[in-house]
This record gives C-alpha cells, structure tokens and sequence, in this order.
C-alpha cells in the first residue's frame, strides 16, 4: 500500500507541475499581457512599462516561470494585482466559505442520492420508479444557472422567504451569522448533486440486485432487507465513491455557477472575477488549489475503493 | 429507511423555519441605503491620491465622501458645473495676466479637530510632485508640473503660481479637481514626501487594514467610513465632526458588490437593494419594477463612444487617412436603429467629440445635426467616385489607385477587422448591424470579440513596422468609450501623441484648437474642435450608451444622476 501510495503521489505531483506549466504558458502568451486591462485605459506607455517591469513581463516565459515555481515552493502564491492581497490569503478567506457551500451540498445530495437510488431500484419499473426517475432527468437537464434562477423566483421574489444572495462579509462567521442566506444556494448544489448521484446509485444497486450472489442468498432464504443493505448496499456503493472522490475538486474549487447566481463570495467567484480582470495570480493560485484538489480526489477515489472492494488488486497490493 | 427519510424531511424543516425566523431585507423604510456597484467591481482604494490601476469612478465616489476635494464639477443640472457645496474651496480667482490664482478655503474640520488649511492642499501637491510618475493622473506638462509656485497668505488663503496663462474654465475644471486637501497632521509620515507618498500608498494597498488603520479615521467629508470588506462592500457612515454646509441626511449608504448584472437584478427584484441598476436585456420589466416601488431611469455619461481607426496599420492605414473613405463608414452607421432597437431607447446618438446628451455648451452646429447621416447611396457613391470597384464576392477593391489616394495600391480591398469587447449582447448586436450595412456598400467587417482587456491591450498606439500594429478598429465602448473630467477637452484623446489617440490620428488644425481650449478663455475653440472633429472622424462615432439603468427606491429623494458619475448620497434623503 504504501508503495502504491508514494507511486500515485509522485504522478501526482508530475500532473499538478504539468498543469501549473500549461496554465502558465497559456495565460502569459495572451497578447498584449495583463498591464492595460489592470491599470485601465489612461494608464501612459510610462506606467505600463514600470508595470511591466515590477511583475516580470519583460522577462522571457522560461525565466518566468522559474520565478514563479521558485516562489511558489516557499509558499508564495503572489499578490493579487486588483485585490492587494496576497493570494494565499485569498485563498484563505474564500476555501472556508465554499467548502461551507459545496460541502454541504454535496452532503446533503449523498444523504438524498444513495437512499432514493436503492429505493428506486428495488421499485424498479413501478410507477413510484417511473415517476421519480422522471423527475430526476428533469432535474438532471436543467442547468444549475436555470434551477438558481427558478430558486431565487420562487423562494426570494414570489414567495419572499430567503435572501435572493448570500451574506456578504470578510470571514465564514459573517456567512453562518445569516443562515437564511445559505438555503438557496445550498439547496441549488443539493438538487444538481442528489439527481447525479442517484442516477448512479440506483443504476449500481439495480446491476447488483442480478448478481448470482443475490439469488443465491434468496434461494438460502435469506431476508430481503439483509441482502439489501448487508450485501447489495456496499456492492453498489462502490461506482458512486468514485464519483464522490472526483467531486472533491469541486468541493474546493467552488461552483462557479452557484456562486454567481447566488452572489456567494467564494473561490469560483474569485476566479471569475479574477479572469476578468487579468490577474494572473489569482487565476494561477486557484488553478493550483483546483489541480491538487483532482488528483487527491482522485487518489482519495482510488484507496477507498481499495479499502471496501476486495475484487480490485493492484500489483503490489495487498487489499 | 422510512425513519432516515423522516429525520431528513425534519432536518430540512427546521432549516426552513431558521431561515424565515432570519427573515429578509426590503428596500426602502430606513435610514441606511444600499446602492449596488457595477458588476464585478470592487472597491480597492480609498486613498484620494490614485496611483494607475485605482482610479475607477467607484473608488472616486467613496474618496469623495471621505476627502473634500478642492473643486468638485457637477452635471445633474443639465450643465456641467462648479458644485460648490461639495467643493473645499470658494471659487477660484485668477490674477488679471492669468498667471496666478488666488483661493480661499472653506472652514473645514478634520475629524480630529485640526482645521484643514492651506498646508494641507502644499501636502498634497508636494506629495504628487515628488512621485507624479507613480500618480494616476499625471500627464506630462500639466499638473503639478505646470504649477511653479505655492505661497500661503493665510490659514486658508493660498496663491498658485502657474508656468503660462491658462484658460480658466478649462484649469478649474480639469486641474484643481484633481486637487484634495490632505490631512498633513496626520498623514505626514516622514519629512521627505516621496517617503511619505510611498508609505500612503503602502498602506491603501493594504485593504485589510482599512477598518483599523487610524490614517483613514481622519477625514473631512460627510461621511467616515464604518466598515470596508476586502471582498468590496463597504460602508460608510455618517460623519459626526463634519463642519461644512453638505452634510449627510443619511445614517449610512452601503455599497453592494456583485458577480454580475443578472445576480444584482435578482436581488432588486427580491427587494435587497435600495440603488440598483437594470441590465438593458429586463428593460421589458419595467413596469414590474415600477410597480414594486421603483423609478426607473437611465444615467446618461459625460461620455463619448466611437471606434478607432489605426492610421498606422500597414493594410489598411493609408485607406484610413482618407477623408473620403472614412465619410463612407460614418455613412453606413444606423445610430437611431442602434439608439432604439438595440440599445432600447437608453443610448444616444453620438456625432462627435464632445458628450452631446447633457450640457450643450460646447457643442457645434455641425456635430448636433450630423454632418453624414445614415445613407447607403451617399456611402456607395463616396466609393465608387474613389476609384473602389467590387470584386467578385462584392467586397470592394482598389482598381485606380489614383483615386484611391496616396499610399493605396491597387487591388487594396476594403476588408477589415474589427476587435471589439466580448460579453454584452448590446455590443454583440451593434457590431453585427454595423457589419451588416457596411456589407450592403462593399466593405467587408470582420468581428473579433475578447474580452475588454484583451481589446485595450492591443488596441493600442503602434508603429507601422510593429507586429502589434496589426489591429485596425477597436471598441471598447459597451459603457462608453471615454469619460470626461468637467471640461471635455481633447488633450487625451485626439491631440498628436496624446496618450489615450490610440489610432494614431494627427492633425495639426485639431491640436491647435486642442491648445487653444486648454489656454484662451473664449469657448469657442472647443466648440470649433467639436465641429472640426465631427467633419474630420478621426474615429467612428457611435451611439454612447449610458452609465447605466438606474432602479431607485421611490421613498429615497434628493437622487440626481451626474453625468460625471459623482453621487453625493449626502443630499438623499426619505
């Protein structure tokens, strides 16, 4: 285990090097650099120059680079040219308010998910099946931005309940001091989340419910709810952990959508702002917390599914 | 399961009844306002002192309410202004030779009972002059370099002493404005001002100390700032030392951030702002926002919108310096179907240099009644009488270059792109009307739409040799392509060399109206560079949008939208 663990862990950080190198590469060759869009349109050949020269752009993309990578391994992310603030701190700010928001989301989606995917599966082609299952396209078609809006409508502007937006405020305090605030975005990454999951689960359990290990414990008279949940329960959940370790970078890198639509100040809506404004620090930071995030999820994916499947060996593994 | 079910439906009830016990704002009904910024912008600089990157009209707004400045200009009335009562100092008085002016400070206080006097305006222009390459607003020859000498009289009595004679009107309004008494007592770090510039601005750069730092408690103006969040809300609160005649009715004004237009128009349609605005796209809403408690109305800019010709670009370059050519293109473009159909009524037509939908003053004859209306034929004819015939694929090209004029070889097609902003239906719609009409008379408009930034950065003064003179026309005008100060002089703009005359465009008739408006006193040099530059195009003029579509809580008064987008939220009022 341990071998396999130090393996993925070196690809990893060859992935998470690899992809600081393209996003690098890619924003710097943007012509005309970020110096006319940050200091604005008065802004002298002058001043756009000095600027040029204070953050490195006179410099070749290689030299750079290096600079960057150089920093960044004494935990310097860079200064925000907009913001003022180092982007670690941003960061800082922002990863606690949307780990609140898509934590609780995706926690509350698995808690829906895995139970009305059984539940649908075991109704399988009954009406109740039919009827749900329905409804969870329905659900799984429509665009979070569609289902936000509907939200805000129905619970902000007709029926004025919850806050069209989510409290504003320097710290994750600011956010849990207004709850209300946070229903409507939580429930929008609730619903696109629950649908998705279950979609799967149901699809797991109603594959596993026609193993031969489920007839054979029906033929040894074994009671309908012990095969369901002592033996098709964790079978099933296998695909779905997957899936739940791939969201992981969502989890931290916000839904941009979600965070938009609601006003939420996270790390989506940091990026967004970020990329409109050309500032590179940002946009590179929060691609550097997006690209660790992955390929951890994915690693993460990968032990759990070693840890509660027996039937997945890898070489040099013992499960 | 059923049990799990059930905790869960509970779960998600007494959320529900937690979060109506929270319940939610209303506009209207207090005496706090929240006025929403445009989308995406956030305030990151309080300091009335902007170094490049801080100078956005939002930040102004909130320095403002902070720091008296010394003249503050207002267009609300229909004519751009002295606002008097926003203004630190009487109105200047200028030496009969114009060479010195003479001003007297209002008696004001700061917050920590110092008076302001005149050494705190000599703090603010020593600290400008020590660092002016690091100013925002330094232009090379104008201020502080064209003020020679400062000699105080009084407490509150100061001379300037300029470098020639200046035009009044024109030195007030676009120089002393950028003028702001500064807290000398109090902000006076180090005896060397280039010391004390550097470390005001180390510290406006800090925006998390802005809610502690004692620098910023000190202020003169209505209002002092209460809190200030590094996301961007801010809020500022009544200011209880203010002494001057404009103080707040307000208890406090809150600026709202948000991510886009469509996320602030939920939350005005939810009731959570008191000053909002409407994307053009829900103008069809209206009524609905009437109904609700709103006016709506639109906020005209003291603005001009126009696309650029690069004179420099080696294609297409010698096509552009003709008059000819250029009359054709200004032929082809549908202002009123613009204005009206995809602007909704809320931009105005535009056919010159100076902003036409406010103050009048500088306006010319030639410029108000558009000197090449919309016409196909005229254009077509234009055209063909130059020596341009069509192609096969009907785009025009160049067959008797001496027609065509000089530097125009033969077979020169009129084939041209055009990098315009990205990300607003409005634009998106102008540029393919305008694309459209220039197809109908031969001239083929390729669109390259990025992202603003993307625009501004290259489409910028060049050589003709660069590779970065590749671009030929550029609009950056979705809210307007440039904002005046209070005099709208060309100096920036179209004079040669001036720093924002990205297309390259020289003409020695324009700068010397461009001088004389600077420095005679008469206004006829600006309304004849109005009409100069409305016969010449020196760009495309286009229909300036407005500020914005402002939605404001009917129960707020005392609301008028400055063209030059000031706010003074000290006269609202419920």
């Amino acid at each position: 285990m341990t071998r396999f663990l130090a393996r993925r862990l070196l690809l990893a950080l060859i992935v998470v090097f690899l992809v600081t190198v393209v996003t690098f590469v890619i924003l710097h060759l943007l012509p005309g650099g970020p110096a006319r869009g940050v200091l604005g349109v008065k802004a002298t050949q002058a001043q756009i120059d000095a600027f040029n020269r204070a953050e490195g752009f006179d410099q070749s993309i290689p030299l750079q680079y290096w600079d960057y990578l150089v920093r960044l391994v004494h935990g310097d992310l860079g200064t925000s040219y907009t913001l003022n603030t180092d982007v670690s701190t941003l960061l800082g700010e922002r990863l606690p308010k949307t780990l609140l928001l898509t934590a609780t989301s995706t926690l509350l989606g698995i808690l829906v998910a895995l139970p009305l995917g059984v539940w649908q599966a075991v109704r399988r082609g009954r009406a109740s099946d039919v009827v749900t299952t329905g409804l969870a396209f329905v659900l799984y078609a429509t665009p979070v931005f569609f289902l936000s809006l509907v939200l805000i409508i129905l619970f902000a502007q007709v029926l004025p309940i919850f806050p069209a937006q989510a409290a504003q405020g320097d710290d994750i305090a600011s956010l849990l001091s207004q709850p209300a605030s946070l229903v409507l975005p939580v429930l929008a990454g609730t619903g696109v989340t629950a649908v998705a999951y279950s979609r799967y689960m149901r699809s797991s359990t109603v594959d596993n419910l026609a193993e031969d290990y489920v007839r054979t414990a029906r033929a040894k008279g074994t009671p309908e709810r012990t095969i369901l949940w002592r033996h098709v329960w964790p079978n099933s959940l296998t695909s779905v952990v997957s899936m739940i370790g791939y969201s992981v970078p969502v989890v931290f890198s916000g839904s941009l959508v979600v965070e938009s639509m609601f006003n939420y100040p996270g790390v989506g809506l940091l990026f967004w702002t970020a990329a409109r404004n050309a500032d590179f620090p940002v946009l590179l930071g929060v691609v550097l917390v997006i690209a660790v995030t992955t390929v951890l999820g994915s690693l993460l994916a990968d032990v759990v599914q070693l840890l509660i499947d027996p039937r997945v060996r890898v070489p040099g593994v013992k499960s | 399961m059923r049990r799990g079910l059930g905790r869960l439906a509970a779960v998600v009830c007494c959320l529900l009844l937690a979060a109506c016990a929270g319940g939610r704002a209303r506009h209207g009904g207090s005496n706090t306002v929240s006025f929403a910024l445009p989308p995406s912008a956030t305030p990151n600089w309080i300091l009335p002192l902007a170094i490049p990157g801080y100078t956005a009209s939002y930040n102004g707004v909130i320095q403002s309410a902070l720091f008296v400045p010394l003249y503050a200009y207002d267009g609300s009335s229909g004519a751009v202004g002295m606002d008097q009562q926003a203004s630190a100092a009487n109105p200047p008085v200028y030496a009969a030779d114009g060479k010195s002016v003479t001003i007297t400070l209002k008696p004001l206080t700061w917050s920590d009972g110092a008076p302001v006097t005149s050494e705190d305006v000599q703090f603010y222009l020593d600290l400008i002059r020590a660092a002016k390459d690091d100013w925002g607003a330094y232009t090379k020859g104008l201020m502080p370099d064209n003020v020679t000498g400062f000699h105080i009289v009084d407490d509150h009595t100061f001379t300037l002493t300029l470098d020639k004679t200046y035009n009044p009107g024109w030195f007030t309004a676009n120089q002393l404005t950028l003028i702001t008494p500064l807290p000398r007592q109090a902000w006076a770090h180090d005896p060397d001002p280039r010391k004390t510039f550097d470390y005001l601005v180390a510290q406006a750069k800090n925006l998390g100390g802005y809610n502690t730092d004692p620098l910023w408690k000190v202020v003169d103006g209505p209002y002092a700032l209460e809190s200030f969040s590094p996301t961007g809300q801010v809020t500022l609160a009544k200011n209880p030392s203010y002494t001057g005649q404009d103080g707040s009715h307000l208890d406090k004004i809150t600026f709202l951030t948000f991510t886009s237009s469509a996320a602030e128009y939920n939350v005005l349609l939810a009731g959570g702002v008191d000053y909002g605005y409407v994307p053009t796209t829900n103008l069809g809403q209206r009524p609905k926002l009437e109904s609700m408690g709103y006016k709506v109305q639109p906020w005209n800019g003291w603005s001009i919108t126009y696309i650029p010709y690069n004179f420099n670009n080696p294609a297409l370059g010698k096509a552009f310096q003709q008059l000819y050519l250029r009359q054709a293109i200004q032929h082809a473009v549908d202002q009123k179907a613009i204005s009206q159909v995809i602007w909704r009524g809320t931009a105005s037509p535009g056919y010159g240099p100076v902003p036409q939908d406010n103050d009048p003053t500088f306006l010319s004859p030639q410029q108000k009644t558009n000197p090449y209306p919309f016409d196909l034929d005229t254009s077509r004819r234009l055209l063909s009488d130059h020596g341009w015939r069509p192609d096969p694929d009907g785009i025009l090209a160049c067959r008797e270059p001496d027609e065509c004029g000089p530097g125009i070889a033969a077979g020169t097609r009129l084939s041209m792109t055009l990098l315009t902003e990205s990300g607003s239906d409005e634009t998106d719609g102008t540029m393919q009307e305008l694309k459209s009409e220039l197809s109908k008379v031969g001239i083929e408009l390729r669109i390259n739409a990025q992202p603003l930034n993307t625009v501004l950065a290259n489409g910028t003064t060049c050589e003709p040799t660069s590779p970065a003179c590749a671009w030929q026309l550029s609009y950056f005008g979705t809210q307007g392509s440039w904002y005046f100060p209070a005099y709208p002089s060309g100096e920036q703009l179209f004079a040669t060399d001036a720093g924002v005359n990205f297309g390259n465009y020289r003409d020695k008739p324009t700068d010397d109206l461009i001088n004389a408006s600077t420095l005679a006193t008469s206004p006829q040099s600006m309304v004849d560079y109005s009409a100069r530059l409305a016969q010449q195009l020196p760009v495309i003029w286009m229909p300036n949008p407005p500020y914005q579509v402002s939605a404001i809580d009917a129960s707020l008064h005392g609301v008028v939208q400055d063209p030059m987008a000031g706010l003074q939220p000290q006269r609202w009022y419920r």
